[in-house]
């Protein structure tokens, strides 16, 4: 019987074959939710999706876009919220 | 035209979003920018014109600098040493030559060969001396005599034992020790 905490859900399941040739489940952790844009919803695009653990091991420029408010914003709604401060200060 | 050369432009888009920059030359729907970002050729769509140009004769970032803003400086990064591979010299591991394992019965039979040995050599010798004892006899008597006289010689020469009354007179002759303190007490 597998342990109370694997009963929950908040692992997810792997079957595995075991070198006997029988299939054994294994509970592993589940990855984090996608990142989404802070304006549109949308998923972000170059923000990966790993847990913490990998997270922490990979390099700066991986983890989200050099641009301002990468990773907080998409691209489109960036860009939007550039030209209004631009038009503003054109003004 | 809106994107001609020397138009203020805000870039947004890249990682240089959000700064300002002066347009250098025009290729048509492509245009270089340089100011306060990296001198490059961008897609004007990536561009948000300002109202103001500045004249870029003399070169966009003392433009920039006459104007009070900000200028791109480029840092060039010092390149890290890279660790330098060292070849491991191999040394060949010196085989130490195995003890021979000499059996006991070779060893006892190096011991009595040994031993046999020197019986060897003694028998060795008096076979040579035979050579000189095979001398005549009658030359030996004829050395004989002149050794003769010598050995009576010899025999006269040799100390007496000294006559008792010799030591006894010795022991008279040599003057009394003086009698210690005690003695002369009694």
């Amino acid at each position: 019987m597998p342990r109370g905490m694997f009963k929950s859900g908040r692992f997810r399941k792997i079957f595995v074959k075991v070198p006997g040739g029988n299939t054994k489940v294994h509970f592993r952790n589940r990855k984090p939710s996608k990142a989404l844009c802070g304006s549109c919803k949308k998923p972000l695009l170059g923000v990966p999706r790993e847990l913490p653990s990998k997270m922490a091991n990979m390099a700066k420029s991986k983890k989200k876009p050099a641009r301002p408010y990468g990773g907080n914003l998409c691209s489109a709604c960036t860009r939007s919220i550039l030209k209004q401060k631009a038009r503003e200060v054109a003004q | 035209m809106i994107f001609d050369v020397g138009r203020v432009c805000v870039k947004i888009a890249g990682r240089d979003a959000g700064r300002k920059c002066v347009i250098v030359e025009n290729h048509g729907n492509f245009v270089t920018i340089d100011g306060n970002v990296r001198k490059k050729k961008v897609n004007i769509k990536h561009l948000e014109p300002l109202t103001k140009m500045l004249d870029v004769s003399g070169g966009a970032k003392k433009a920039f600098e006459k104007e009070g803003w900000a200028v791109w400086k480029h840092k060039a990064r010092k390149a890290a040493e890279r660790p330098k591979r060292l070849k491991k010299k191999s040394v060949k591991p010196v085989k130490k030559a195995p003890k021979l394992e000499v059996p006991k019965s070779v060893e006892e039979a190096v011991a009595k060969v040994e031993d046999k040995a020197p019986e060897v050599k003694e028998s060795e010798k008096p076979a040579e001396e035979p050579k000189t004892e095979e001398k005549p006899a009658e030359a030996k008597e004829l050395e004989k005599p002149a050794d003769a006289p010598k050995e009576e010689s010899k025999v006269e020469e040799k100390p007496e034992f000294p006559k008792a009354e010799d030591s006894f007179t010795k022991e008279t002759k040599e003057p009394e020790s003086e009698p210690s303190e005690n003695q002369k007490i009694y």
